[in-house]
Order: C-alpha cells, then structure tokens, then sequence
C-alpha cells in the first residue's frame, strides 16, 4: 500500500468576492521508502500542496489518505495528531522556536506526544548527535549557522520517527555548500530508509530525489517516473 | 501535557521577559495588596469597636426611666432586680454634678455617682490603686470615695492620696481607691466621675426615692433575653402597670449597640474590599491585554506548535497557563505586601496586626480567578489561529 495516496485533490480559496482555485484535480502517490520532488514555479501551488500533504489544511474536494486513513474525514485533533506521530517537517525559515534551546527545540515535538521529560532530552541529545549538532544542544537558533539551524530543524523532524519527512525549500535560505550539506543529509536519510517529499522551485535541488513531480498552475503536469 | 510541563513552559516563558512580566503583575500585585490591606484595616476597626464597647461592662443591661415619666425607678426595684435568677451584679446609681477639691488648691467638677459595691462588676472597672467601695462601706452610708483617673489626674493625685481627704462640696471623703483609665474623651470618658456609697448621695446631695439608673451585668451571654423578659415582667407588676400600658422605663441592651457596630463595620469593610477588588479587576484586564499582544506576537511560534503536534487544547492550555502563572505571583506577592501593609497600619491605627488566613485564601483565589477570566479569551485566540497563516505569518 502506498503511504500517500492524492486522489483528484482541489483547493479553493474563498476571498470573499473572488475565489482563487490553488490546486485542482491533482494525483500522486507516494511510496513508501521513496524520494520525490515536487517542483514548480512560485505559484504554481506547492505550498498548498504541502500544506494539504502536511495535514495543516483540508482540501475542498478529492480523497488524500495518508498511511491508510482517510485524512480529509478528521477533526483538528485527530490531524494534529497525525501531524505529531506521522509527519516532521523541514521549513525554508528552518522555524525553530526563538529563544528555546537547540536540545528544546527538538525536544518540543515530543512533548505533545507526552513522553517523559528524561527520555525526551535523550532522544532530542541523540538526534542532534546524529546531525553533527553534539556539541551545541545548549545553543539558541540566534547562536547558530544557518546550516547549523536547519539541521537543527532536520533532527526535529526526525526525533518522531516520522513515516514522512516533508520539506519545503529546505536550502532555500542557505548559502551553496551549506545547502549541499544539508541536501547531502537528505540523501542520506533516504539511504537509511525515509520516505522524503521535497518541495522546491530550483530543479537543481530537485535533482537529487528519484521522481520529480512538475507543478504548474495548481495541476500535475509530469508525475514523473522513479529512476 | 502534563500540568507540570504546562507551568514549566510558562516560567521559562515569564523569564525571558522579566520586565514585561513584573509590569503585568503590579496590577494584579496592587490590587491584592489593597484587598488584603483595607480588609486588614477593616477588620482592625471592628475589632476596636469591639474592645471598647466590651470595655464598657460584660453583658451589661441598663433600666433608666421612660422618656418623660423621671424617678419611676427607686431603690427598692433593683433590690428586687438582685433577687431574680442569673444575674451577675445589679447596681443602683444616682448621679450628681459636685466640685471636688484637694487640701491644697485644686478643683475640678465631676460627676459624683452614688452607687454599690457591684458597681465595679456591672461597669467593668478595675482598681489601679487601693480598693473599691466595699458593701460595708455601702451599708453604713460611710464617706468614702474612688476617683476615676482623668479626675485623679486633675486634682493631681497618685497612689499616695490613698488615705487622704478630698472635698465633695464642701464635705471630707476618705479617698479609698484610684481607678484604672478606660479611655475615652469629652462627655463621654468613663474615667471623669468619683464613685461614693449611694446613701452618702441621697443623704446630701440629692433627696428623695428615686434613682437614675440601674445596671445590670447578666451572668451568661446566652441569658440576655430572659433577664430582659424578667426583669420587664418584674418591673411591669412593681409598678402597677395594667396589660395594655407602656413601660414606664426602658432596658438598653448593650449587645444591640455592639450588633449595630458590628455590622456598620462590616459593611465598611465589605465596602473597602470591593473598592480594592476594582484594583484587582484592573489589574485582571492588563493580564488580558498583555496575553493578546503576546497571542499577536508569537503567532508564527504557535504555528510551529501545531506543525509540530500540538492540539488546540495544548496551545489554550500553554496561554492560560502562562496568564494563571502571572496572576498567580502576582497574587501571592500582592498577599505578601498585603501584610506588611496592613502590619504598618496596624501599628499607626494602634490596633497590632491582625492576620487573617481567610483573606488571603480569598485573595488568592480571586487572583486565580482573575488569571482564569482575562486568561481564557487571548487563549482561545491562540488556540484558534490557523496553522497555515500562523506559519506565514511575519
């Protein structure tokens, strides 16, 4: 079974006397284990998109199942709680909380999975490890890189264990070989087995997932084939 | 999330914005303050009202004459009085307005009250110096006199005139005893009479049967009532009364005056408290102002929350936290300054400090309170906010 299923998703934007239609009739599907792009032009609805796979927004019409349940069907916490225990997301802005530890920070997802104090600094110590980030867990997001800061976000997304790493423009705000080590990572991560949706307008970026998804206009205009 | 991860969050919040944080609580903290204060002040008062009407006599009644019908009460009612059940002390008194001199030049006019030896009991006087009328001295009409101290203090006598001879209109009395001051001022100080056998009145100073007054210490608070009805019933059959006329004389109840006090100063003191809860009330909307602006400001940080995880309730739950948490110091430090306050006050007013546990569970629970009401709104606000602008938003 796929772990994404977007059967004929559309989005409309009600903006009172117009309506603006963001995505209309999109499918795709996501295996487990893979790595897609979706790539598109600014405006084209990748951000939609995402927000929709995400779970941080409903469409207004068509079927998204994600890991088997039928999302569109929820309530709000019942997505927020797909949200915590299926899905960690990697941002352009990184996101982390201002002020708030790097270890914290990691940390924080867990917290509204309600897992022990303890065992939530060892996993987010952990995490950070991983990421090369062993040495700044006490760290603030204003103390650090901004490839230290995305990574920081990349171990947060991580620290679930999430069936699916979602992230959007993740190199969009780094400079060159910050934004190479960090897709380097992604690779990685997908050598270990994630499944990883990467959504980006530089084809560049693109380039390093199997399957490149074209959006253009709020439609799918090349699924693309895994290679 | 757990509470204790929820007051976690909200502290860590509250200490990095430490200046903003101690200006939202003044408001709370002023108003506690005075809640805990001006109750204080106006416990204090009942108190004093309460001392000093005591200070009067214990369980104290006093039969005077009706209005307009004068010396319908004589001597032989209250030896009549003094033979009911339950009662403590009864003593006659007849009043009269005497120079009293020294041997030496000073003078002074007082009231000079012809009285019995219960009078001490009924009036709640002690003895500074010597001793009172005895009811020897009483019986056999003896001239012997105690001063009460603002007198003593005009003729210029202390512990050492007791023996002496002062005059009373020109008569020698043996001063036998000094009276310990009640306190009080101008037509009203207790301590500004001379006590003297009430025969020695009647027999030089003002004739007839009559007396002004008769008090009457009751031997039990609960008793008030049927010494009254007794007394009343008593007095009804002396003096011929048929069953459809009025009393030719009246009984004060001390208790009623003590009751009307009481309750003038709770009303002052409930007065007092609602003023201060104004304060509070004010201080509530600048917790509730503060928490909007915060909801406004950390919108995108409330977005993250919720991409990570978070349920509307754990971002209500996080903001009404953080609002209970600041009313919440505020409050016991508002209690904490309520006190000193009120110690202060106390020690100026002269009435000591009065600590009252249930104000400050009052306090505190009406600063929760305050936290939970201003608190709720902003926090739904958060709750509320749409994940995808929240993430957007800059």
């Amino acid at each position: 079974m796929s772990l994404l299923r977007l059967d004929q998703i559309g989005r409309t934007y009600d903006m009172g006397h117009v309506q603006v239609e963001a995505l209309h009739g999109v499918s795709m599907t996501v295996e487990r284990g893979e790595m897609v792009a979706i790539l598109g032009p600014s405006g084209s609805g990748k951000t939609t998109m995402m927000s929709i796979i995400g779970c941080l927004d409903r469409p207004t019409s068509g079927r998204y199942e994600l890991d088997g349940t039928d999302v569109g069907s929820l309530n709000d916490a019942a997505l927020a709680r797909i949200r915590s225990r299926t899905i960690g997301f990697v941002f352009q802005s990184y996101n982390l909380l201002p002020g708030t530890s790097a270890m914290d920070n990691v940390a924080t997802p867990l917290l509204y999975q309600g897992v022990s104090r303890r065992e939530r600094q060892a996993r987010a110590a952990a995490a950070l490890e991983q990421l090369g980030l062993g040495h700044r867990l006490r760290h603030e997001p204003s103390e650090l890189s901004g490839g230290e800061q995305q990574r920081v976000a990349l171990a947060r997304a991580l620290v679930t264990k999430p069936a699916l790493v979602l992230a959007d423009e993740p190199t969009g705000n780094l400079a060159l070989h910050q934004g190479q080590e960090v897709l380097a990572l992604f690779q990685d991560l997908h050598a270990a087995g994630h499944t990883i949706l990467l959504i980006t307008h530089n084809p560049e970026v693109a380039a390093i997932a199997q399957r490149q998804v074209h959006l253009l206009d709020g439609a799918v205009v090349d699924a693309g084939i895994a290679a | 999330m757990s509470a204790v991860e929820l007051v976690r969050l909200a502290l860590s919040r509250l200490r990095r914005g430490r200046v903003r944080a101690a200006l939202t609580m003044l408001g709370v903290i002023i108003g506690v303050a005075s809640v805990v204060g001006l109750v204080s002040v106006g416990r204090g008062t009942t108190a004093r009202i309460t001392q000093q009407l005591s200070s009067l006599g214990t369980n104290l009644l006093t039969i005077n004459p009706a209005r307009g019908s004068a010396n319908t009460l004589t001597l032989d009612d209250a030896a009549a009085i003094a033979g009911l059940s339950g009662l403590a002390a009864v003593a006659p008194e007849i009043q009269t307005q005497r120079t009293v001199a020294t041997s030496t030049t000073n003078t002074t006019t007082t009231s000079v009250v012809g009285t019995s030896a219960d009078y001490a009991t009924v009036r709640a006087f002690e003895v500074w110096q010597g001793t009172f009328l005895t009811p020897f001295a009483v019986d056999q009409g003896l001239r012997q006199v105690v001063l009460g101290a603002t007198v003593a203090t005009a003729l210029g006598l202390g512990a050492d005139a007791i023996g002496g001879q002062v005059n009373i209109s020109g008569l020698p009395f043996q001063v036998i005893g000094i009276l310990q001051p009640k306190g009080g001022a101008g037509s009203n100080d207790p301590d500004n009479q001379v006590l003297v056998p009430l025969g020695v009145v009647r027999k030089y100073y003002v004739g007839g049967t009559g007396v002004q007054s008769i008090g009457i210490s009751v031997a039990n608070a609960t008793g008030m009532q049927a010494a009254r009805d007794s007394i009343s019933e008593l007095l009804r059959v002396r003096h011929g009364l048929a069953a459809g006329a009025t009393d030719d004389f009246s009984i004060f109840d001390q208790t009623q005056l003590l009751q009307a006090a009481s309750s003038i100063s709770g009303t002052l003191t409930l007065l007092l408290g609602g003023i201060a809860s104004i304060a509070l009330i004010v201080g509530g909307i600048g917790i509730m102002n503060i928490m909007l602006v915060s909801v406004r400001e950390r919108t995108r940080e409330i977005g993250i929350r919720k991409a990570l995880g978070a349920r509307g309730r754990d971002i209500l739950s996080q903001f009404l936290i953080e609002a209970l948490t600041l009313s919440l110091i505020g409050g016991l430090i508002g209690v904490l300054a309520g006190i000193v306050v009120s110690a202060i006050i106390g020690r100026i007013a002269g009435w000591g400090f009065i600590f009252d546990p249930a104000t400050i569970a009052v306090a505190t629970v009406f600063s929760l309170a305050v936290g939970i009401v201003f608190g709720v709104w902003p926090a739904r606000q958060a709750a509320r906010l749409d994940p995808v602008n929240a993430l957007r938003y800059e």
